[in-house]
């Protein structure tokens, strides 16, 4: 299995290398992207000095924190979002006549990818934790790199679990429409400042104040104003990420039995 | 490559008496909920579900011995590919058993993946965006074949299907019959003992068919590999079969060797006699005109009943005849035969 991820690998970059004006774009893209969103978060913080008691750099911080997890899960797991379409074509057959894991096999259909965005999030992140003024301890690095592990798995689970669905539905899309801009849209602000029932998704439905809200709270050692909670509920990601991940991929499984392609 | 080499797993070689495939009573009812639109309307279908049920695969029995090269043949919609993909893991069937090489395949399906290599005609298994080496070597690191090992079976692969000029080329590029090639080696690499080709010859040109004929009927020859082959292009089942299984609306019509089918339709023969004058209306007793085309007629006799001799002094003796030809049914006469009467072969072989 190992052996066939290294060849996935090596054959994303050498395709990389065959399509390099696709890849520059797309990098392009993703600077673009998250560097308009950390601007329209900056001209917000102009007038508002303080969000609930959050300042630009701590803003900044949670931005990152959440722009990493979710760029290390486009760079491992991408692929399950054209799990539908595998399904809806028919595509999908393939990955059962092959002797690996259906889902492992997914997330290695070469795809072009590259953790360019990843990359760029680390690096963002190392800037904003510096800007944030936190004391960086060995302990601190490992603790980020936990929660990050933590924030993709989230990411993946919420993914998975929109991609089975689709064993049993044609289209999903406008659902993983819908949960892609939840996504967007609430990680961008601390929680706190949106209405009860919206933070209670966030923190309980689809968890993805644990992919940034919680554990900067953490690190930023502020207070918790959503729901009081300590601000060690930021470690908690990693245990989250992995229990998404693991009832996905039991639905995922579930999934599989139902399958039944496509005429022709 | 001894044949033990790649024989079918230890449970396989445990029951080398017990046949390779064996389904008992195999059903697949494919249940679809009717789908309302939107992503309200999916939930709606969610909770309160109408099912519509197709019976694809109604009961279906079969055994098949190692190193057979089975024609799986039926009109479109028969079911052909339903039973392939329940034989290879793709379909849990909905009852029934199956069993291959001592594996349910949806249960062990990646152990039966090991035994098994799938040709989908209409639709490649190679990666879209890749040349054909990149998916080979990508398939070198799933299966785990040893290097030496893939060296010899790829050099083989494209001599044999003549795939040298294009290796390189991403499959997207490619002509059917070249990525059909391509889809043949991609899916033989590993040397499965079990081979499933659904319409495997599929709108290729009479070159590109022929080349894939002899490669299959020599793999199946030389290395045993039990071959499944669906097809409609009855000239493919005739070369390469010995044995056909036919099947409509889910169940198995005929199973056994192709001259029973051939001697169980084939009680009816054309004489074909050409005459030496334009000749109108021709008559034989005891056999049926079929057309008169020309100088040259059709009669249809009964070979049960009729003795050849016997037809052939008549029509001399009537007639003034330049040449006489007698024509045996070809299988895909039969099988047109069949698909639009039915089969009747229980009553008649009794
Ligand atoms: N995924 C599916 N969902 C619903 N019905 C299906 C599905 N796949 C096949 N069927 C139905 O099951 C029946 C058998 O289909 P199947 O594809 O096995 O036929 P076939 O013998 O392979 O035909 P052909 O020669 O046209 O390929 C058909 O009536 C078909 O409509
Ligand atoms: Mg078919």
């Amino acid at each position: 299995m190992l052996a066939a991820y290294v060849q996935y690998w090596k054959i994303n970059l050498l395709t990389i290398a065959e399509y390099r004006a696709d890849f520059f774009m797309w990098f392009a893209f993703t600077i673009v992207y998250h560097g308009t969103a950390l601007a329209a978060l900056a001209v917000t913080m102009l007038r508002f000095p303080s969000m609930n008691g959050w300042s630009l750099r701590e803003m900044f911080f949670l931005y990152a924190l959440w722009m990493t997890a979710h760029e290390l899960h486009n760079a491992l797991f991408f692929n399950v979002v054209s799990v539908p379409e595998y399904i809806r074509e028919g595509r999908f057959d393939r990955f059962f006549v092959r002797p690996f894991d259906t889902l492992f096999q997914v997330l290695t259909v070469p795809s072009r990818t590259f953790p360019d965005g990843f990359i760029l999030g680390l690096v963002t992140l190392a800037i904003a934790t510096h800007v944030a003024g936190i004391h960086v301890t060995p302990f601190t690095v490992l603790t980020i790199a936990a929660v990050l592990c933590g924030g993709a798995g989230i990411d993946l689970g919420i993914s998975l679990f929109v991609a089975a669905l689709s064993f049993w539905l044609i289209r999903v899309d406008t659902l993983r429409w819908i949960v892609m801009s939840l996504e967007q849209d609430f990680t961008r602000y601390p929680i706190s400042i949106y209405t009860r029932g919206v933070r209670i998704v966030l923190a309980y439905v689809l968890p993805f104040a644990f992919m940034n809200y919680f554990p900067a709270t953490y690190f930023l050692g502020k207070h918790d104003a959503a729901f009081g909670l300590s601000p060690e509920v930021g470690l908690l990601t990693p245990l989250i990420g992995l229990l998404w991940t693991a009832l996905s991929y039991a639905f995922w499984n579930l999934g599989l039995r139902h399958y039944q392609g496509t005429g022709s | 490559m001894p044949f033990a080499a790649r024989a079918a797993g230890a449970s396989a070689a445990k029951n080398a008496c017990v046949p390779l495939i064996v389904t008992r009573d195999l059903r697949k009812v494919f249940r679809n909920a009717k789908r309302f639109p939107g992503a309200l309307g999916a939930l709606r279908g969610l909770f309160s579900p109408v099912y519509e049920d197709r019976v694809a695969v109604a009961g279906l029995s079969m055994e098949i011995e190692r190193g057979e090269f089975i024609g799986y043949i039926g009109p479109n919609g028969a079911g052909k590919s339903t039973t392939i993909k329940m034989l290879t893991g793709i379909l849990v069937p909905s009852a029934g058993e199956v069993e291959v090489a001592g594996i349910v395949p949806h249960r062990k399906r990646r152990e039966n993946a090991r035994n098994i290599g799938v040709v989908f005609g209409q639709r490649t298994q190679l990666y879209w965006d890749l040349p054909l080496v990149d998916s080979f070597e990508l398939l070198r690191a799933i299966y785990g074949i040893p290097q030496d090992r893939y060296r010899r079976s790829l050099d083989a692969f494209i001599e044999l299907l003549e795939m040298g000029d294009f290796l390189r080329t991403p499959v997207r590029q490619l002509s059917l019959g070249q990525r059909m090639r391509g889809d043949f080696a991609a899916a033989m690499l590993h040397e499965p003992p079990i081979l499933y080709l659904d319409e495997p010859t599929i709108g290729l040109d009479v070159v590109a068919k022929e080349a894939i004929r002899t490669f299959v009927a020599r793999v199946n020859r030389e290395q045993g590999t039990t071959i499944i082959l669906t097809t409609h292009d009855l000239a493919d089942v005739e070369r390469l079969c010995r044995r056909i299984v036919l099947i409509d609306h889910g169940r198995a019509i005929f199973d056994g060797p192709i001259e029973r089918i051939k001697n169980e339709y084939g009680r009816e023969r054309t004489l074909v006699v050409r005459f030496t004058e334009t000749t109108s209306a021709p008559t034989i007793p005891g056999a049926r005109l079929e057309s008169v085309e020309g100088m040259t007629a059709r009669f249809v006799f009964d070979r049960a009943t009729q003795r050849v001799d016997r037809l052939v002094r008549e029509v001399s003796d009537r007639y003034s005849v330049e040449d006489i030809a007698i024509e045996e049914p070809e299988l895909e006469g039969i099988i047109r035969h069949i698909y639009t009467q039915g089969y009747a072969g229980e009553e008649r072989s009794a």
